[in-house]
């Protein structure tokens, strides 16, 4: 009798413990700054009450989120981030990522299969794919070519992405295709746009910059990421997104997990990867028009498919540059641009 | 002041570690880095790599000729501005001067983005171009040299009006009038009057506004884009892009140079010339 009473107290105890310790659990994310809000709302939250945990959100650009586990990869601090993912190729190739059991996460086999191992070693998901083309004014031009860029016609009133941007070396690759020249260190397209420097209005660095240039007419064309384009349909100009006949080109955000952290993190970082890969939260996420979704049995809505990039067949028809070109040219790329285009 | 000296140092000591441990030890860090080899040691090679490379050269110069341009603009402006506001009674003077101070409460980022709109094809300055007819269509400004100009004048205009205004304050108000009566025109009043009493006020103005327009990012990356690189911008890009801290410790080594040696030039300049000890 009195053996049961304890055993009830330390079972009422238990219980009333059980969440005290859940919540003593924190997974630290590292995360692009865009639409913090909306993530907050349709990701976070709803994980903390899953997990019992919580969950401490840092942002910050590539750069400062590599430096961060590079600098702390004795002790991470960060138990999974987000990023493109040719950063995430330059993190693996210094030994500072850890493969990611596919194995615990169950919405894997939903996956596109661009996005099941984007690095090609395990260490990297995809959660989101984009296309980028070019938007422009249909009142003023037509755009069939990435060729048509450097068109006279367009001449003061084309902007392109700095080669220091995602979209920047695959700009020029698909303007080296439309010129038959698709030479990865870029050096035929890159010699035609800096011939050309005087007709381009900016060389920009975000999409909202070229959001507003577009708004006040001083831009009539860019290449910009699908991801951005609701900025520009909605613009009161007549604005269109091009299928240049060269095609349109892709690019990937991949989820990491940095080598080296406890088991216990590593666990909860992938129950959160694999909730944010759930059909569920792939769609609420693409119906915020935040990311394109990467789980095949997502279907989003005709309005907010008009956004984004979705659908098998467009996915399939992208042109991706190999990430590891991307790292391995990075810096002859700058100083190509630098000598050739900038000057 | 204080009873002994040990009081005084005592007192500066919370202000002295400060800046040591959170300002100079991170900076000194910072610019020796561009001081060591690729194995160690000394090494003056980042510096000869960084200037033999023609878009470096390109960037430096085009810094420094801005830095200077929007340095002596404001000057000029500043000095005709800061002499009417002293003449003024001390309730019009208090408005003006707080008017002078509000953009400076602004967001430099708020106003960089004015100018986005101000400069546009479609924006008021090129409404007026159109409607002068002097142009058939709007011209780009935006991306060019004189955007950056303009926006980094606007920027620091109101520091060289306010260390004017400070300067002229202290200045006799009856000496200008005293030279007037004895023949001197205006030239040789401002040139041998005016600029030998307000010179502290125009090395601190003449370095604020150098030193800032020399190291303003937003103002550049924004009017200026990667098409007008400035040694700000160029640092930036080198950090983020390239990773490369050693071109990064050169660009700022000569940002620091550049601030103090026209500082020291400007010391010179202004002293006046025909004091006899």
């Amino acid at each position: 009798m009195k053996l049961g009473r304890y055993a009830a107290a330390a079972a009422i105890g238990a219980l009333c413990a059980a969440p005290a310790m859940a919540a003593d659990k924190t997974l630290t994310i590292s995360v692009y700054a865009f639409a913090q809000d909306e993530f907050k709302e349709l990701v976070y939250d709803p994980f903390e009450e899953i997990c019992g945990c919580e969950l401490v959100v840092e942002t910050g650009n590539s750069v400062e989120r590599m430096s961060k586990i590079e600098a702390n990869k004795e002790n991470p601090v960060i138990d999974m981030a987000v990023m493109s993912v040719h950063d995430a190729l330059a993190l693996s190739r210094k030994g500072l990522l850890q493969k990611i059991d596919t194995s615990k996460l169950s919405n894997y086999g939903d996956l596109f299969d661009i996005a099941k191992d984007p690095l090609g070693n395990g260490e990297a998901v995809g959660y989101t794919v984009y296309a980028t083309s070019i938007v422009y004014r249909a009142d003023k031009v037509d755009i069939q070519s990435w060729a048509d860029l450097l068109d006279p016609e367009l001449a003061g009133y084309v902007s392109l992405p700095d080669i220091t941007t995602n979209q920047g070396p695959g700009t020029l690759w698909m303007i080296g295709k439309a010129i038959g020249d698709d030479d990865l260190s870029l050096e035929g397209p890159m010699k035609l746009v800096g011939e050309k420097a005087d007709d381009i209005a900016t060389f920009y660095l975000r999409s909202s910059q070229l959001a507003q240039l577009v708004q006040q007419e001083e831009v009539w064309a860019a290449p910009v990421g699908r991801f951005a384009w609701s900025r520009f349909r909605d613009n009161g100009l007549d604005m269109k997104w091009a299928e240049p006949e060269e095609g349109q080109f892709g690019d990937m955000n991949v989820m990491i997990m940095p080598a080296g952290i406890p088991a216990e993190n590593a666990e909860l970082a992938l129950q959160f990867m694999d909730f944010w890969l759930s059909h569920d939260i792939q769609l609420a996420l693409a119906e915020a028009l935040i990311d394109s979704p990467v789980n095949d049995t997502v279907e989003v809505s005709a309005e907010a498919a008009e956004g984004l990039t979705v659908g098998a067949d467009l996915i399939n028809s992208l042109v991706f540059m190999d990430p590891g070109v991307i790292l391995d040219n990075r810096d002859a790329w700058l100083e190509t641009w630098n000598s050739t285009v900038v000057r | 002041m204080f009873e002994n000296k040990t009081t005084g140092l005592l007192l500066v000591l919370p202000a002295a570690v400060f800046a040591s441990v959170l300002f100079l030890l991170p900076v000194g860090i910072l610019l020796s880095e561009g001081f060591a080899g690729s194995e160690g040691g000394f090494s003056l090679g980042a510096y000869v790599e960084f200037f033999s490379s023609e878009l470096n050269n390109t960037v430096f110069w085009r810094s420094l000729r801005l830095g200077l341009w929007v340095m002596l603009t404001s000057a000029v402006i500043g000095y005709a501005a800061a002499f009417s506001i002293v003449q003024l009674s001390p309730k019009s003077r208090g408005r003006v001067f707080a008017l002078i101070i509000l953009p400076l409460m602004i967001s430099p980022v708020a106003r960089t983005y004015a100018w986005l709109v101000i400069l546009g094809r479609t924006g008021l300055v090129n409404q007026v171009i159109v409607g002068l007819g002097l142009s058939e269509e709007g011209l780009q400004l935006l991306f060019t040299e004189t955007a950056v100009f303009i926006g980094l004048l606007q920027l620091f205009l109101p520091l060289m009006i306010i260390a004017l205004i400070s300067s002229m304050e202290n200045m006799p108000r009856d000496v200008v009038p005293a030279a007037r009566v004895l023949g001197a025109n205006w030239f040789s009043v401002f040139f041998r009057v005016i600029l030998p009493l307000t010179r502290e006020g125009l090395v601190v103005g003449g370095t604020l506004v150098f030193a800032g327009s020399i190291t303003a990012y937003i103002t550049p990356a924004i009017l200026g884009g990667s098409k007008v690189l400035m040694l700000e911008t160029l640092l930036y890009q080198r950090v983020t892009v390239a990773n490369d801290y050693a071109a990064a410790s050169v660009i700022a080594m000569i940002l620091v140079v550049m601030s103090i040696v026209t500082n020291l030039l400007l010391k010179r300049l202004a002293k006046p010339r025909n004091r006899r000890a």
